[in-house]
């Protein structure tokens, strides 16, 4: 018999705000332990929420890019349960009037495209986290992620296969990130998945026993984990080895299996109730218009207008796309100078070298693109070589220094003296006969090192054209 | 309710009634069930939901980070900490 996988994602993003959701410590990543806290995210007695206005923001953006209707008037919801890496016995969440619902994304795969229905996406604070000390067997409570501001997209089971589902959170991420919702860093759990999956004959429309794998945060795991428990469901159902029950299992990618953690929770279990402590957030016209205005334009829309309206090839216009801070420089530049295609090799080759060897990552460009286009000016215009002008971007990467000013006051401007690139040449020329004579012999690559040693004696402040001709003249007399 | 729907819910709720108040409790949620199945009796079609009993929204702050409280004032009260950890009974999940 054949069957057909069916799989929901509920897919946790850590929003990119300075504060918490409810309080105004430090929503940053890492830390000491317990640095980021007070009383609110602790639990403390007494102490009351208030919603930060910028994950409101967040989340309608969310809404907005996933194509969803965006509820004017969203509530928060108690939901309880208690675990020491959760302060309060609750979590704040949101049941029944969650900040976005009903939207829909579009995914590519080898099947050809498809759209994705987005059951709902709501506001909710993160949990804490817990280290278990088998020295002195006690757990050990860090609370600095408890309350950081998270929303959860939660897909209708729309998906039926580990490459849809990949094609689905990669879809995600790219929009997100370009909407500056989130960095999306699965490696630091600021994205992360949790995987409801069942199984049925194939033109089946009665749903299988569904069982949920928690906190997947690797692309390559969550696919290894959905063709994992594809098969286990499928022997189970056809070979009986071992009972289907709807339950919460933890993948091992190590060992390459799911194992049981606890019998699955309904949302009876969480006894939700509405928050008596937060009001009802309103989204008044003047704040959701404010919000719409600030949606940027889609990759795929920025991609196809590089290459259509601005000449790039299909590679570099993807590889800007990639990244929202890529495009805005790229952007800025291009308003400066004009010229697409240098502005997006040096992003692409030269920017994207630095960032790497800096450990960054590409949206974490803060490169003035005004600044890059000022850089490419000066180059097509023949004021600073291109050697040099990597000296000056070094620098603009570092510092937000005016290139021009950066380049004349570290001797970078080309130089116009014939007279000085001529002495320069002579004295190249006459110091090695033997590279001269293999050139006049027929060995037209020996001129580069000459070339080099040129430019070298000229700190590269020359004009490469100019040296070339100069060079071959004097080689030729000598 | 059924009785074992009641014993799931101590258990959430670390809770361990006697036989007695087991009945009562029950006999609590059977009336409560038929009040709600009174109210589910009524049209509410094209009314909108309310959220409040007050016409009242949340105020909301700006997104700025500002520490108000040290790790070492918030821990004055913990029975134990360690290396700037709360410390509590093992957990195996």
């Amino acid at each position: 018999m054949k069957y057909e996988t069916v799989i929901g994602l509920e897919v946790h993003i850590e929003l990119a705000t300075e504060s918490k959701i409810f309080c105004s410590c430090s929503a940053k990543f890492g830390g000491e332990q317990n640095d980021h806290v007070c009383p609110a995210c602790c639990g403390m007695p007494g102490m009351l929420p208030i919603v930060n206005k910028h994950v409101v923001d967040l989340g309608m953006t969310a809404g907005m890019m996933l194509n969803c209707h965006i509820n004017r008037t969203t509530t928060f919801d108690k939901k309880s349960y208690y675990y020491p890496d959760l302060p309060c016995s609750y979590q704040t969440t949101q049941l029944f009037a969650p900040v976005a619902v009903n939207g829909l994304v579009d995914i590519e795969t080898s099947q050809g495209k498809k759209q994705i229905r987005i059951k709902q996406i709501h506001m909710e604070e993160d949990a804490g986290k817990l280290v278990h000390d088998d020295w002195s067997d006690t757990s050990l409570v860090d609370f600095n992620r408890t309350s950081v501001p998270l929303i959860e997209i939660v897909s209708q089971p729309d998906l039926h296969s580990a490459e849809e589902v990949i094609a689905y959170l990669e879809r995600l991420r790219s929009l997100l990130r370009f909407a500056r919702v989130s960095d999306c860093r699965m490696e630091q759990g600021s994205m992360r998945c949790d995987v409801n999956l069942s199984v049925r004959p194939e033109g089946s429309n009665v749903l299988g026993v569904r069982t949920e794998m928690k906190n997947m945060n690797s692309l390559s795991a969550i696919e290894r984990a959905i063709e994992y428990e594809t098969a286990r469901h499928i022997d189970a159902i056809e070979n009986g080895t071992e009972e289907l029950v709807q339950e919460t299992r933890r993948w091992d990618d190590l060992k390459g299996k799911s194992f049981s953690m606890r019998t699955k929770e309904n949302a009876g279990d969480y006894r939700y109730f509405p928050d008596p402590n937060i009001m009802p957030v309103v989204i008044d016209d003047e704040w959701f218009d404010s919000i719409k205005a600030t949606l940027p334009e889609l990759p795929e829309v920025k991609k196809a207008r590089y290459m259509g309206e601005l000449g790039l090839n299909e590679y570099d216009a993807q590889q800007l796309c990639d990244s929202r801070a890529l495009c805005d420089c790229f952007e800025q530049a291009y308003a400066v100078c004009g010229n697409a295609k240098e502005a997006a090799n040096y992003l692409i080759s030269d920017c994207m070298n630095m960032l790497n060897k800096a450990g960054l990552t590409a949206d974490q460009l803060t490169l003035s693109g005004a600044g890059l286009g000022k850089l490419i000016k000066l180059v097509t215009e023949g004021t600073v070589s291109r050697p040099n002008a990597k000296k000056i971007l070094a620098a603009l990467f570092e510092q937000d220094v005016d290139p021009e000013t950066y380049a004349k006051d570290n001797g970078y401007i080309v130089s116009n003296d014939t007279d000085l690139l001529k002495t320069v040449v002579k004295a190249v020329v006459a110091s090695d006969p033997k590279t001269v004579a293999d050139y006049k012999a027929g060995k037209e690559k020996v001129l580069m090192a000459l070339f080099g040693r040129c430019m070298k004696e000229l700190k590269g402040n020359c004009d490469p054209q100019t040296l070339r001709e100069v060079l071959i003249e004097e080689v030729m007399k000598a | 309710m059924e009785k074992t729907t009641l014993i799931s819910l101590e258990k959430l709720n670390q809770l361990r009634l006697s036989d007695e108040q087991r009945e009562s409790v029950l006999a609590f949620f059977d009336a409560q069930q038929s009040r709600r199945a009174e109210l589910e009796r009524i049209d509410t079609e094209n009314v909108e939901r309310m959220v409040h009993v007050m016409p009242i929204m949340t105020v909301v702050r700006e997104d700025v980070e500002k520490k108000l409280f040290t790790r070492e004032e918030l821990q004055k009260g913990a029975p134990e900490t360690v290396d700037g950890y709360w410390q509590v009974p093992r957990l195996v999940d």
